[in-house]
């Protein structure tokens, strides 16, 4: 596939970089040469140089012939224009980030569409409810439902306490035939297990299971789940603001924010919040001061993300249950997994998640995507024909880097053994590594 | 990327499992050799069916059982692999002429085997006709694989590499200041270019087969032209055919062969604006139109009444082109020339040609580079406070690749004095061990003696000739893929 990406800043840098890992032929656009520089070297793309909103560059990158365009510079005016013109070039889809709800309310779709737009990603919008998930499931670290959680992936970090703890895993499996246990993080590996493979204190096991089996994990991992209320937000960011005006009074929310003019907007934006406090979250005086130990949930939320991480580790420190940290930098989520924080939010990759969905299943909208450090989690629509369908899973010969987990067929789901025979138009959960997206694409197409 | 204790490491085991397959794809390039001389009723024919094998064989062995922990190659064992797979395709290369019927010893097969492979051309055998096919053809062959490169060659055909530790070796072997990419991904790029490549290849042949020359000689010459190499199958070369037309066909295909196969590929995909505003292939074509010139006039004024087409302007025309794009082909009678103009040749072989062609040499874009940086300085000097930039087809290069570029001809000067004062060592005179040196590492592969000089490179010692062939693979990598090595901090834990 021909992807044209408009924007080398974090996320379109972070985009290039997987998506020359799987196969596709990536175009570039920016202004800034070093940056296209060391893209340049490092990965299988071709860099332009130019204002990616303007014709000529877009002109110079093919956007005309191209299959997928992505615009992902800082401001959304530009994306929009720039998607527009890529539209009238001819590409054949185009992706505008966006930072205003607006742009996905139902009622200006067709502004929307008008502008040449096919889909909008919006990551501090999907961070937003992703915290609210990790708010409302406090004993996971990830959870993620398919089919209106027919099947639910959650992926749970588990201790010496937990039944599971030192089990092979074919062992587990001939006892518990309701959990799939789908891919294994250790450190900073994720693998998708065999059979010999064990369960060991400190992993985070990415569970597939159906709905009415989610509470027995509860036991089986011995996790306890806690009911949150009071919210503490330290930073005043774009995801704080949308994060209040997603919630729908279930929850209390506090802003710590150490810029006074940031603490006055939000105050008016916000009308929602409890209360806007000033002041700098990582001392311990002001955490204090808050009153910290009334709060069941700590959020960090700043630019810094070593600041969040150590913030949060102070919170759960004080005792509050629930922490979440947003860390931008990828290198540091597997320390911050590994450190006992709850739920890390990373916008790249949930803006990867939106591409990965589009890049497996480029006309349905039905299909979801989940991106991990360095593996996926997709759902996706059997064709008729696929070469997923010839034979039962077990005779399949797949990858080692991917594993079939469940799959849902008439609205029913169910997991997959070995003697599983997909059939077309079952909706299949697959759990693949880093870099084989494109292979997965290729058995369901 | 995640930084991991054994990254500091060198994983040797996957470098050998690389270079295992790399050895396989060399012994399908030695079986047409095979294949020609037992079409011929040639005894070699079992020589290089015998070296075919053994070369597929360790190949298979290497890539086959050999089980690395890690699959990742990083940027060192990118550069270590360039070089090294350089080396050992020469040392499995040399084989067939330490056994074939008109053997030579391992150093000077060595020798004629890098020469081949770095296109630099000068051959240790004074009379290739003795030679049989299957040798005439291997030696073509290995100038034709080097001339593109033989990472190239692998990355088209091996999906494997197409990650980012194949970008590496991309950049350690394609020549110029930065590597243009004509597609998203290597392996689409390095097969648009070999594409290129052949489809040359095969309309020199057949040029040269319309011409005086027999299929077999106008296929070799045709590899070494294009590849710009300059192994020849007879004593002296094109120059043999006495014929007009095959040297004009050979001058058009050398200079093709010196152009950046980007612009050709461009060229052949219709952008023609885009290679006429060419700032480097501008100045090359002028450089070679303005040094015609001043040959015809020179050669005019010598003939006088008696001058020939031939003479003034074909002739001249050849060894112009012979000599700035590398291939260093020499005319008949080359050293009876004005001194000047041999004088003027001297430079031309040590620039050479566009970066990204297959030609040798410091390439003309770090001339052009090298000029505008110097004019800039100029300008400096008497008006110190102008904001002066390098500009290069309509881009402002950074001050990091015009450092780069000036620091590259500093240390290419330094490499080719280096290598002349090794020579010297071994008892050979001041100038004929400079221009020994000059010309390997610039691959040219032009002889002392062709300039009027005593020595003929054919005739220095296995010594000298293993530090030219050192000094060829250095110009071929671009030095910095090969003195990289010999840092020490490469090689520290």
């Amino acid at each position: 596939m021909r992807i044209v990406i408009a924007g080398a800043g974090e996320v379109g840098s972070h985009l290039a970089k997987l998506l020359s890992n799987e196969d596709q032929d990536i175009y570039i656009i920016d202004e800034n040469v070093e940056r296209l520089d060391t893209l340049n070297q490092k990965y299988n793309l071709m860099t332009v140089q130019g204002n990616p909103a303007s014709f000529l560059a877009l002109r110079q990158a093919s956007a005309g012939s191209c299959d997928l365009f992505i615009a992902v510079m800082p401001h959304e005016n530009d994306n929009m224009v720039a998607c527009s013109i890529a539209k009238f070039l001819g590409a054949r889809r185009t992706v505008a980030r966006i930072e205003h709800y607006e742009f996905m309310e139902e009622k200006n779709q067709q502004f929307v569409k008008g502008m040449g737009v096919d889909k909008v990603i919006y990551p501090e919008y999907l961070a937003a409810e992703q915290i609210l998930t990790a708010l409302r499931r406090t004993w996971v670290r990830q959870w993620f439902e398919i089919q209106n959680g027919e099947i639910i992936v959650v992926g749970v970090r588990i201790r010496s306490d937990a039944k599971m703890c030192g089990m092979h895993l074919k062992d587990f499996a001939s006892t518990h035939h309701n959990f799939h246990v789908s891919a294994i993080k250790r450190g900073v590996e994720t693998v998708i297990p065999r059979g010999d493979d064990k369960m060991e204190e400190g992993d985070i096991l990415y569970i597939t299971t159906r709905r009415e089996h989610v509470n027995d994990l509860l036991a089986l991992t011995g996790k306890v789940e806690h009911k949150i209320r009071r919210v503490l937000i330290m930073g005043g960011s774009k995801i704080a603001i949308r994060l209040a005006a997603m919630n729908r009074d279930d929850f209390r929310i506090t802003v710590i924010e150490k810029n006074r003019a940031v603490c006055d907007k939000l105050a008016v934006r916000c009308p929602g919040l409890e209360s806007v406090y000033w002041g700098d979250a990582r001392d311990i005086e002001t955490l204090a001061d808050v009153g910290i130990d009334s709060f069941d949930a700590f959020i960090a939320l700043s630019e810094s993300s070593e600041a969040n991480i150590l913030a949060c580790l102070t919170a759960k420190e004080i005792g509050v249950k629930k922490t979440v940290a947003e860390v931008e930098d990828i290198q540091f989520i597997n320390q911050a997994e590994g450190l006992n924080i709850g739920t890390v939010i990373n916008k790249k990759l949930l803006a990867s998640s939106s591409i990965f969905q589009l890049l497996l299943d480029s006309d349905s909208s039905t299909s979801k995507c989940l991106a991990l450090t360095d593996a996926e989690v997709a759902e996706l629509e059997v064709k008729p024909d696929s070469k997923i369908t010839r034979a039962p899973v077990k005779d399949l010969k797949l990858s080692r880097e991917m594993t079939l987990a469940s799959l849902i067929r008439d609205g029913k789901g169910m997991l997959v053994t070995g003697n599983t025979v997909i059939q077309p138009g079952d909706h299949v959960v697959v759990f693949c590594l880093a870099g084989a997206i494109h292979k997965v694409e290729k058995l369901f197409n | 990327m995640l930084l991991r204790k054994d990254t500091r490491k060198i994983n040797w085991l996957m470098l050998a499992k690389v270079i295992g397959w790399l050895l396989m794809i060399e012994s399908g390039f030695m079986a047409i050799p095979c294949a020609v001389s037992f079409a011929w009723g040639e005894q070699d024919g079992w020589i290089f069916a015998t070296f075919t094998m053994l070369t597929f064989f360790t190949g298979y062995v290497l890539n086959h059982f050999l089980r690395p922990e890690r699959h990742t190659m990083g940027k060192r064992e990118g550069f270590l692999l360039t070089a090294l797979v350089w080396v050992v395709f020469s040392l499995f290369g040399m084989l067939p002429f330490l056994l074939c019927s008109h053997r030579i010893g391992a150093g000077d097969a060595f020798f004629e085997a890098m020469a081949g492979f770095t296109t630099t051309g000068c051959s240790v055998y004074a009379d290739p006709e003795e030679l049989s096919h299957g040798v005439n053809l291997w030696r073509a062959l290995m100038q034709w694989i080097g001339g593109m490169g033989i990472i190239l060659f692998t990355l088209a055909v091996l999906p494997m590499l197409n990650s980012s530790g194949g970008m590496q070796m991309f950049n350690a072997e394609v020549t110029g200041i930065t590597h243009d990419k004509i597609q998203p991904r290597i392996s689409q790029t390095a097969k648009g270019l070999w594409l290129i490549y052949i489809i040359i290849t095969l309309a020199c042949a057949l040029l040269l087969w319309l011409g005086p020359m027999s299929l077999f000689d106008a296929v070799c010459h045709a590899l070494g032209t294009v590849s710009t190499g300059g192994f020849t199958t007879r004593a002296a070369g094109p120059a043999a055919w006495d014929s007009g037309y095959v040297d004009t066909v050979i001058t058009v295909f050398m200079f093709t062969g010196g152009t950046s196969f980007t612009l050709v590929f461009m060229a052949a995909t219709g952008r023609f604006a885009a290679v006429k505003a060419n700032a480097t292939f501008r100045y090359y074509a002028s450089t070679v139109a303005v040094s015609i010139g001043i040959f015809a006039a020179v050669m005019a004024i010598k003939m006088g009444w008696g001058s020939t087409l031939r003479g003034v302007l074909i002739d001249p025309a050849f060894q112009i082109v012979a000599t700035i794009t590398s291939t260093g082909y020499v005319v008949q009678g080359l050293s009876g020339w004005a001194p000047v103009l041999l004088g003027l040749l001297l430079p031309m072989m040590v620039f050479g040609a566009c970066a990204g062609s297959t030609s040798g040499g410091a390439k003309l874009d770090r001339m052009l580079v090298l000029t505008r940086y110097v004019r800039n300085s100029l300008k400096r000097t008497l008006q110190p406070n102008t904001i002066t930039k390098v500009e290069i087809d309509g881009r402002v290069l950074t001050a990091d690749t015009v450092n780069q570029a000036i620091s590259f001809l500093a240390l290419y000067a330094i490499v080719i004095i280096f290598a002349a004062g090794v020579l010297t060592l071994m008892g050979v005179g001041l100038s004929d061990s400079l221009f020994c040196s000059a010309s390997c590492v610039s691959n040219a592969g032009i002889s002392p003696d062709a300039f009027g000089g005593d020595l003929a490179i054919s005739s220095l010692p296995v010594a000298g000739k293993m530090v030219l062939s050192l000094a060829m693979l250095t110009g071929r990598l671009e030095v910095f893929t090969i003195l990289v090595l010999f840092m020490p901090g490469f090689w520290r834990k």
